[in-house]
């Protein structure tokens, strides 16, 4: 596969406050790629970058093997979905997505024609001489796609497209956005916080936190074999425990001892412990590895999402059984719903479930972080 | 909408209204009435008349003379100098406002300041600073002469009016014009650098159509007031730039209310005419789109 992207060693502060840390990343020709991560890790300025809208402070950014730190974007080989579209607003849709060929000169037919073609491709033909500020945010993220789209970029960046668009509509997005990619073989760099929109669209993912990668990986990848605790907690929901490594096989946490499917690790190695709430079968006491007392049960439509105390740490675990509240319950996991990672400095940061929802650590972060400003 | 948030509505306006029929309206109606009616308060259309007939002779550079048609000879040296002190007005303003849009906060506010400070000064004594810099041992000749340069002969021509124009009118090309740019989302700055536009390109194709609304509005803002002052030809035109302004102030002064009410009539009319055309150009380079 040819690599169409490069950076190397990358670096980046605003302010004197680092945004991105020494990144190292290869985009490779016809991929989907998403940089996923929560807000101020450093996947929009990653963008900006290969937009040629920042420049690095440090490291070299490659364009096919062209080093292009400098090169300003309207001579970059690629275009930009922005976030709230940035379309302009003195236009008609015609005219947006025309606006690029017109900068070239191209001759009037030939610029008629390709636009045609490109509003028929988003199903907008019969909106291009609407203006732009009567269109839905749908119908607005359509323009912005044809419009980066319409010059033929080697790379489309998208900067979170589908973010002001409601749920309904981003999956139909989704899986349109999936369907223009394969169609024209553009080389996809999306930028998303959403795991979900992540795992569902991408053929990599690049999973990142505080200006750094924490993994790179397929989707499958990052979701079943997370390097570290970041990574589990924010890819889907994780119960992460301390744990040690007996010998190859043989994990030790809450107290019992499990087979697991992971080796290689130091004898009486700390690790964190990974368990999806999917994984884990709620069985009776007798018969559980692990027992602990139901504290609270939501119905989830699909399944019941219940919170077991176990020794103190909350377990999160997803059931279609009906466990009462108070409950004592049995827990039996399979070796294989086990993974075992290297402790990281994300250590004991996340995986327990006493504050229930991410939001509520975010919330709680954010106020932290207002306060020290 | 209920009547009875319409009738609220209808009773916070009143005072306004009340307002604009004493002082606007009113007035209005009695130049309307003067314009077409004699001393004796008879209609007639004989101001009409002289307005359009009425001939004077001038002299020409090499003393001969020649017939004129007074009053639209004065109306259109007032259009010319209006639109000359327009055109430098906005070359002018129209950088300044883009510089200042474009810089950090504290140097915008400055710069704002700095350019509203004179008009906190009263109009006339601005007018009398600019006729003690310009006369021919004023201040400005007074500076040429230290640098041994000879003086220049400005007060008393059509280019020391528009001198006092551009500087007294000035900051109302200005503020629209860096209300609207500063107001210009950056993204769309970037889109169009994404969309391969260098700096011109962009100015050309992004910053300057959606700066158009402003542009107008400062036109308007200059063009209006330049074309009916009086008060700048005489003192720094020397009286001898006489315009339409100066028409109806020297007709009204000699008591000849009928004439210079049918004088501020017609350029009331000619002005709103303007400000309508220039609503329907922003109305449509602007917000039309069209392909």
């Amino acid at each position: 596969m040819k690599k169409i992207f490069e950076l190397r060693n990358v670096s980046k502060s605003f302010d004197g406050e680092t945004v991105l840390d020494h990144i190292n990343l290869d985009i490779y020709d016809n991929e989907f790629l998403t940089l996923l991560g929560p807000s101020g890790c450093g996947k929009t300025t990653t963008l900006r970058l290969l937009g040629g809208f920042d420049q690095p402070d440090a490291g070299d950014i490659l364009f096919m093997g062209e080093r292009i730190n400098d090169l300003p974007p309207h001579k970059r080989n690629v275009n930009t979905v922005f976030q709230k579209y940035a379309l302009f607003p003195h236009l008609n849709v015609f005219e947006n997505v025309a606006f690029p060929l017109r900068e070239r000169r191209e001759p009037k037919a030939e610029i008629a024609k390709k636009v045609e073609n490109m509003l028929s491709l988003v199903m907008l033909s019969n909106l291009a001489h609407r203006r732009v500020t009567s269109l839905s945010g749908g119908q607005q993220q359509r323009v912005a796609i044809a419009r980066a789209l319409i010059g033929h970029p080697k790379v489309l960046l998208l900067d979170e497209p589908l973010g002001a668009l409601d749920r309904k509509l981003r999956k139909d997005m989704q899986a349109e956005l999936k369907k223009i990619q394969q169609a024209t073989g553009i080389t996809f760099v999306f930028v998303t916080h959403d795991q979900e929109e992540a795992l569902s669209m991408s053929d990599t993912v690049v999973v990142m936190s505080e200006g750094k990668i924490q993994q790179i990986g397929s989707p499958m990848d990052v979701y079943n074999e997370p390097k570290n605790a970041f990574v589990a907690d924010f890819i889907g929901e994780s119960n992460i425990l301390d744990g040690v490594m007996l010998d190859d096989y043989r994990v030790r946490f809450s107290g019992q001892t499990f087979q697991c499917l992971d080796a290689g690790f130091d004898t009486r190695e700390a690790v964190d412990v990974v368990v999806r709430p999917e994984d884990v079968d709620v069985v009776p006491v007798e018969r559980g590895q692990l027992c602990g007392v139901v504290t609270s049960v939501t119905f989830m439509g699909v399944h019941y999402e219940i919170i077991v105390d176990i020794g103190g740490f909350k377990w999160m675990l997803q059931t279609t059984d009906f466990v009462a509240v108070d409950e004592r319950i049995g827990l039996y996991i399979e070796p294989d719903a086990i993974h075992i990672m290297k402790k990281s400095r994300y250590s004991g940061l996340y995986g327990d479930y006493s504050s229930f929802s991410n939001e509520l650590d975010e919330l709680s972060d954010d106020a932290d972080g207002e306060a020290e400003a | 909408m209920s009547r009875r948030k319409h009738g609220a509505q209808w009773a916070l306006l009143s005072p306004y209204g009340v307002w604009s029929v004493i002082f606007l309206v009113v007035p209005l109606a009695f130049v309307a009435y003067y314009a077409f009616t004699d001393n004796g308060f008879a209609f007639t259309t004989e101001n009409l008349t002289r307005f359009f007939t009425a001939k004077s002779s001038v002299t020409n550079a090499d003393g001969s003379t020649r017939e004129v048609y007074t009053y639209l000879l004065i109306c259109l040296r007032s259009l010319k100098l209006a639109a000359i002190s327009t055109v430098i007005c906005l070359l002018l303003g129209y950088p300044l406002a883009y510089i200042m849009a474009r810089a950090h906060a504290r140097t915008q506010r400055m710069l704002l300041t700095l350019i509203m400070i004179p008009m906190w000064m009263n109009f006339l004594i601005r007018t009398y600073a600019w006729m003690t810099i310009l006369q021919d041992t004023g201040i400005l000749n007074g500076f040429l002469g230290a640098l041994h340069i000879s003086p220049v002969h400005i007060i008393g021509t059509e280019g020391a009016v528009v001198i006092g124009m551009v500087y007294d009118y000035f900051p109302y090309m200005v503020l629209p014009i860096y209300s609207g740019l500063a107001k210009l989302d950056v993204k769309l700055l970037e889109a169009a650098r994404d969309l391969g536009c260098n700096s011109a390109g962009v100015l050309r194709r992004v910053i300057f159509p959606l700066s158009l609304p402003g542009v107008l509005s400062g036109v308007t803002m200059v063009l209006i007031p330049s074309i009916s002052t009086f008060y700048i030809s005489q003192k720094l035109g020397n009286g001898k730039f006489f315009l339409i302004g100066d028409a109806i102030e020297g007709q009204y002064t000699a008591n000849n209310l009928h004439f210079a009410a049918l004088m501020a009539f017609l350029l009331m009319l000619a002005l709103l005419l303007c400000m309508a055309l220039m609503k329907r150009l922003t109305n449509r380079l602007v917000y039309g789109g069209g392909a």
